[in-house]
């Protein structure tokens, strides 16, 4: 075995990511890693990598045990790593990124070789069959080319290991194929090369092996000839499927939002969408398929750039997000920390900031308004502070929650955009938000939410639609859906459409 | 995201604490050291030569605040407040009435606010680069404009409104001072805008994402210093009883310094006005001390400089900073 992971466990303050995970690893394989969002793939690459060090668990590299304390350690043993967030440094050349920290230098040190460096990078792209210049800045490359950069880096090193994480994500479809190339090539070389992937085709057309990976534990390794899409996709969910709720006519409510061939750069791409007063429609969607992107364009963050929304039979065209809430529509983001909430301010100025103007006459408010105000909205969520006046971070993630839900929903939206509503809650706080979700529909609000989690969609949703690669794959009704149903749809790649 | 990180570590709980008393505390010191080691401080006259003479700070101190708040600087203020009291001289001198000088002056004061805002946001720059470049050109214009040489103001009427007279038994520039500090202090805590700037200096991509004009409030607020600017130009040129070429040498750094002592934070989100007062009367008073006590202008200099750096390391230990 060229590299063996066994028992790999590893928990986060309220996560157990890796639960006795096992992966190994032959020379000269290419061995694809699969999972849903959040089943524990990256963390075990992570590991494997040195960046942090697995709670139990033993690694093997050949027949030796290793540790990596550190990410130069697993370097140092053949293994290296291309993760999903672009390193590539944009000030630079092709050339000194690729051979960064190991540039080849004169008098000793004193400066480096300039020329020999282009040479270096020159020798290593045509190897790899790269066609950029070395002295082009990184920061002119597209987002593609600087993947290749990256990609190109850690093969340059002569890699016993290569972990590649969602490496065609960025890629267009000529760098599709001369990656697909490249790792033919390397494993014709010898090398391992650990591939994770969310794309099924690029699964069988690449890989030897596959290991699925689910809630952090091992599901199995297989010679890939012998599965097929449907057992794939069996292995990812696993487990037994909620229960879907029934009896809701969607027909006979009223529509509340229509949009048509919204599209905005590569993120969107022309997304149908209807949403009905009264009506949940969940959105299931692998990360990257453009899910957060269409919301943000229906919330008048973003501005699309084609097609077009009617709210109640109404033009609607946001051009802000003031202009989103005046029609009474709001979003509250997944990014609670970043995006959602200002941490340092109160929870009654957290949750009156979008109502500051309804709560004034002539721009003028009374603090004490803003108090009231706050007071009935935190007792309504049932937020758990010691005052109105506490700072938001010192709140738990569920009550932070309950304040980014109660912040939106006290501008009385008519269609409420939930993005990702129980990221980073507990169990508790999850059932009290699944309810106040319910609510609200049952109060007549249209509630589009997006989700990760499968089960969650289907114990909330009236019906489902799933997005893939920046359109609406499907829409199904949630008392039909099963998670197996709603994957297919999400791997389901965009071409035919 | 466990308990314990939401918990500030009690280091900077006692940093927090000494931030928060740091202005009181240290106005308190000052008025004691004064008071036992000059015969001259501890007088009913001295005091209200301290609180006329504080004005021009008082005024650029407020706008300051606001300023900070956002997480922007203003480095400007000693360089045009300078620049307008040689306008403002310049035009009484060339026979305008000082009432419509004035009013020239504050309208100046407002566009070049309004300028230093619109290429801040316009052109997404940092506040600290457009403004050291406003500084440039206003202290060049003042000396182009004067030839190095100070105006005389003449106006008896403008000199004894702005520094001598009195409403009510009080000076006017206190009334004044104070007015703006009770509008400002409304404007911060009773009026839509003022209430939005702390979450766009705290946090301005989710204060957008809640619907704030961002950009639009950045620019007012430049204005408002602007006019502040203005107005402290105004009771600078009637104190010298002239406007000349880098009148206000220590005026930028007092001005932020009063803001830092008052426990503000330079990433924005956190000011507050009472606090940057306390700020600016303890400059005040080491100003006024310091030139009793025959201390030299160098010396000053290093006095405040090490009470700024004193407030800024409380402030960043206070907010979690490792030391």
């Amino acid at each position: 075995m060229l590299l063996e992971l066994s028992n790999i466990t590893k928990r986060f303050p309220g996560v157990l990511a890796l639960d006795e995970a096992r992966l190994d690893l032959r020379p000269g394989e290419v061995h694809a890693l699969m999972g849903e969002n959040g089943a524990g793939k990256s963390t075990l690459m992570k590991i494997a990598s040195g960046l942090f060090p697995p709670d139990s668990g033993t690694i093997r590299a050949g027949e030796a045990e290793v540790a990596f304390p550190s990410p130069a350690a697993a370097k140092a043993a053949g293994i290296h790593t291309v993760f999903q967030e672009l390193t590539v440094l944009p000030n630079r050349t092709v050339a000194e990124n690729l051979l960064i920290g190991r540039e080849p230098v004169r008098a000793g040190g004193l400066w480096l070789d300039t020329r020999a460096m282009r040479r270096e990078a020159e020798g290593i792209l045509s190897r790899l069959g790269i066609d950029l210049r070395p002295d082009a800045l990184a920061g002119t490359l597209s987002t593609g080319q600087r993947q290749m950069v990256e990609i190109a880096r850690a093969c340059a090193q002569n890699p016993k290991v290569l972990i590649l994480d969602e490496p065609t994500s960025s890629l267009g479809r000529a760098e599709e194929e001369l990656l697909f190339e490249l790792v033919r090539k390397l494993r014709a070389d010898g090398v391992g090369i650990i591939y994770i992937t969310h794309r099924m085709s690029e699964v069988f057309a690449l890989s030897d092996r596959t290991t699925v990976l689910r809630d952090g534990r091992f599901v199995l390794t297989e010679e890939t000839a012998k599965l097929d899409r449907a057992a794939l996709i069996r292995a990812m969910v696993g487990r037994d499927v909620a229960e879907g709720r029934h009896g809701l006519d969607i027909d006979a409510l009223p529509v509340a939002l229509e949009a048509q061939g919204l599209s905005r750069g590569k993120a969107v791409r022309g997304a149908d969408l209807t949403l009905h007063a009264g009506e949940v429609l969940g959105v299931a969607g692998l990360m990257g398929a453009g899910r957060t992107e269409l919301a943000r364009l229906i919330a008048g963050i973003d501005r699309s750039e084609a097609g077009e929304m009617r709210l109640f039979g109404e033009p609607y065209a946001p051009r802000d997000v003031a202009g989103a809430l005046a029609r009474g529509v709001a979003y509250v983001s997944e990014d609670r920390k970043g995006l959602g909430l200002v941490l340092p301010l109160s929870v009654a100025d957290n949750i009156a900031l979008p109502s500051l103007q309804s709560l004034a006459r002539r721009q003028v408010v009374a603090p004490r308004r803003i108090g009231d105000f706050a007071r009935g909205w935190m007792q309504k969520l049932g937020v758990k502070a010691a005052s109105g006046g506490v700072a938001v971070e010192t709140l738990s993630g569920g009550n932070q929650q309950k304040v980014a839900l109660a912040k939106w929903l006290a501008t009385h939206p008519r269609v409420i955009l939930l993005d990702e509503p129980t990221r980073g809650v507990d169990v508790g706080a999850k059932a009290e938000i699944y309810a106040l979700i319910r609510q609200l529909a049952e109060n007549g609000t249209a509630v589009l939410a997006i989700s990760s989690e499968l089960p969650e969609l289907l114990q909330i949703s009236d019906r489902i639609a799933v997005v893939a690669q920046g359109r609406i794959a499907g829409v199904v009704s949630a008392s039909e859906a099963t998670e197996e149903s709603l994957l297919d749809l999400a791997f389901r790649e965009g071409e035919a459409a | 995201m466990s308990a314990a990180e939401t918990q500030p570590r009690a280091g900077a709980r006692i940093a927090g604490l000494l931030r928060d008393i740091l202005p009181y505390a240290g106005l308190i010191a000052v008025l004691v050291f004064f008071s036992l080691s000059s015969e001259f401080f501890l007088n009913f006259r001295n005091f209200e030569r301290l609180v006329t003479d504080s004005a021009t700070l008082m005024l650029v101190a407020f706008g300051m605040t606001l300023i900070i708040l956002l997480g922007e600087i203003d480095l400007s203020v000693g360089a045009v407040v300078s620049l307008l009291a040689v306008i403002l001289a310049q035009l009484m001198a060339a026979g305008l009435p000082w009432p419509f000088a004035v009013l020239a002056v504050l309208g100046i004061g407002l566009l070049l606010g309004l300028f230093n805002g619109l290429v801040t946001v316009i052109g997404d720059i940092p506040s600290f680069i457009v403004t050291l470049g406003m500084m440039a050109v206003a202290t060049g214009l003042s000396f182009v404009f004067t030839g190095a040489i100070s105006v005389a103001i003449l106006s008896e009427p403008f000199l004894v409104l702005f520094y001598d007279a009195r409403a009510l038994g009080l000076p006017v520039p206190l009334w004044i001072t104070g007015a703006a500090f009770a509008a400002l202090a409304f404007y911060l805590t009773r009026t839509v805008p003022g209430r939005q700037l702390y979450a766009i200096g705290a946090n301005p991509a989710a204060a957008r994402m809640s619907g704030v004009p961002v950009n639009r409030r950045k620019i007012t607020v430049f204005a408002i210093m602007g006019f502040l600017v203005a107005a402290a130009a105004v009771f600078s040129a009637a104190r010298l009883g002239s406007g000349a070429p880098a009148s206000v040498p220590a005026l930028t750094l007092d001005a932020i310094a009063a803001v830092i002592i008052g426990g503000a934070s330079l990433f924005g989100g956190r000011a507050s006005l009472v606090r940057t007062l306390m700020g600016a009367a303890l400059i005040a008073v080491l100003n006024n001390g310091m030139v009793l006590m025959n201390v030299n202008i160098d010396a000053q200099f290093i006095v405040k400089g090490v009470i700024i750096l004193v407030a800024v390391v409380l402030e960043r230990l206070a907010s979690g900073a490792r030391p």
